[in-house]
């Protein structure tokens, strides 16, 4: 995985559900059209709010793995525009 | 997690919890991390890569569905599996998170397992559809390596045979309970058309009695084998598109908790004859829902490994090796991407815009040769009435 940047951060991470601009939950496994789940839309707010809360949970403890081109700006080589 | 740095913040993926967030810069630094060069002014006019790649992993498939969108026969192609990972190699590369296994068939495939397992080892998270005809041990048992299985169902037997020209819904339910068995995520994936969605309800129960835990709605759309005019007898009739939103109030009531309700991009145009869903677009977007995503979100790769904008387009000159360095000057994804980002009445005005995205571009090209609003939308469908009244009134 020479592409990734793993990075295990050990300081607290205090992230606020307010950061979270759009969570789509799930994998999904249609292979012709991408697939958004709707139900979600049809919750109250605090099963909604529930939700939220446990991505930022998760994203709070679990370790990183940075991927794609645009994984370390200062580090990655310019390939001509790309980023 | 895994986290792909964006111009606004990062996509971030979490694995405790399968989900993939939209994080905001701040956010993304509370995590202890810095964007770089993606933040930089001026980031945001490129193409981000998709995040979602649906790839062609054989062109077999010996079912013979009428409406097949890549009009697969059982001659088809199978691209070797050096093939198929130097893809996935790619795809990394570009930061993608899912791909999608298609075809043809891919159980068809042999190595279908190790290529799931491939697809991992490189952080890509591997689901697939399959039809489930013929699923045995030895497929079932190749299918437990992927994050997500959707069997191809549309009903029961005179419902899947409506869509597919036979009857396999058997074959389906079987594989449902067999994959659901053994402890795989198993979703469904339901074709709507004028025959099927009446039967939805009924067709999800049974789904979802099966172990189903998810159902994945999908428009039946004008390409392959469906690209005839067979098409315009198949597709919802107004009136249905119009219920689509309140057909799926009901049944995220009907199964909260237990089975997840998703609709593909193609349905979205739909939701604006709801009033209720077409007054929360923020709530939309916040739930991720996507609308066209071609050329932005999600690509296609066939099986020559040409990119294509979705499953329904036809491919470009751009290979799926180069996806990462291709993907932002790639002429043939434009029309696509600069339509979404303007498209013409009535979709500039519509509250779902940028959700919806200009609706189905496979519909509109199949329908007026061009892309441009999507013809079966009912907001589509009233601008154009009133249009022609208007052009009536003052002859």
């Amino acid at each position: 995985m020479s592409e990734e940047t793993v990075r295990e951060t050990t300081e607290p991470r205090e992230l606020d559900v307010a950061n979270v601009r759009a969570v789509r939950v799930g994998h999904g496994a249609n292979c012709s059209s991408v697939g958004s789940v709707i139900d979600t839309l049809f919750l109250g707010a605090v099963v909604g709010g529930a939700v939220f809360a446990a991505v930022c949970a998760a994203m709070k403890v679990e370790p990183v793995t940075v991927v794609g081109q645009n994984r370390d700006a200062e580090d990655a080589p310019d390939d001509g525009g790309d980023p | 997690m895994i986290v792909r740095y964006e111009p606004w913040g990062a996509w971030v993926k979490t694995e405790t919890i399968p989900a993939l967030v939209a994080l905001d810069r701040d956010g993304v630094r509370a995590l202890g991390l810095d964007g770089g060069r993606a933040w930089r002014p001026g980031a945001e006019a490129t193409p981000s890569p998709p995040i979602e790649v649906h790839l062609a992993v054989t062109s077999r498939c010996a079912a013979g569905c009428e409406g097949c969108y890549l009009d697969a026969r059982p001659d088809g192609v199978e691209p070797p599996a050096e093939t198929i990972e130097r893809a996935f190699d790619a795809l990394a590369k570009a930061g993608v998170f899912t791909v999608a296994f298609g075809g043809g068939e891919p159980t068809l495939r042999d190595d279908l397992g190790d290529l799931a397992r491939a697809a991992r080892a490189r952080g890509l998270s591997p689901v697939v559809t399959t039809s489930g005809l013929g699923l045995g041990a030895r497929k079932l048992e190749q299918l437990k390596s992927f994050a997500q299985v959707n069997v191809s169902y549309d009903g029961s037997s005179e419902a899947y045979e409506s869509v597919r020209g036979f009857d396999g819904a058997a074959a389906a339910e079987s594989a449902i309970a067999k994959l659901a068995g053994t402890g795989v995520v198993v979703g469904v994936n339901v074709v709507l058309t004028r025959d099927t969605f009446e039967r939805t309800k009924e067709t999800i129960r049974r789904a979802a009695s099966l172990g189903a835990t998810e159902v994945q709605l999908l428009r039946y759309k004008p390409q392959g084998r469906a690209r005839a005019l067979d098409y315009l007898a198949k597709r919802l009739s107004p009136e249905q598109a119009r219920g689509v939103g309140p057909l799926l109030r009901e049944l995220a009531a009907e199964h909260e908790g237990r089975v997840r309700i998703r609709i593909d991009c193609a349905l979205v145009p739909f939701l604006s004859a709801d009033a209720d869903l077409a007054s929360r677009p923020e709530e939309l977007a916040r739930w991720g829902v996507l609308g066209c995503e071609a050329g932005d979100l999600l690509c296609a790769t066939r099986v020559d490994g040409r990119v294509a904008p979705c499953s329904f387009t036809a491919p470009t000159e751009l290979r799926v090796e180069d996806l990462a360095k291709g993907w932002a000057k790639e002429p043939g994804l434009a029309p696509y991407r600069s339509y979404s980002s303007a498209p013409a009445e009535p979709c500039a005005s519509c509250t779902l815009r940028k959700v919806c995205k200009g609706g189905c571009k496979v519909v509109s090209e199949y329908a007026n040769g061009t892309i441009g609003p999507d013809p079966e939308c009912p907001r589509v469908r009233e601008h154009a009435a009133g249009a022609g009244q208007a052009q009536a009134s003052g002859a």
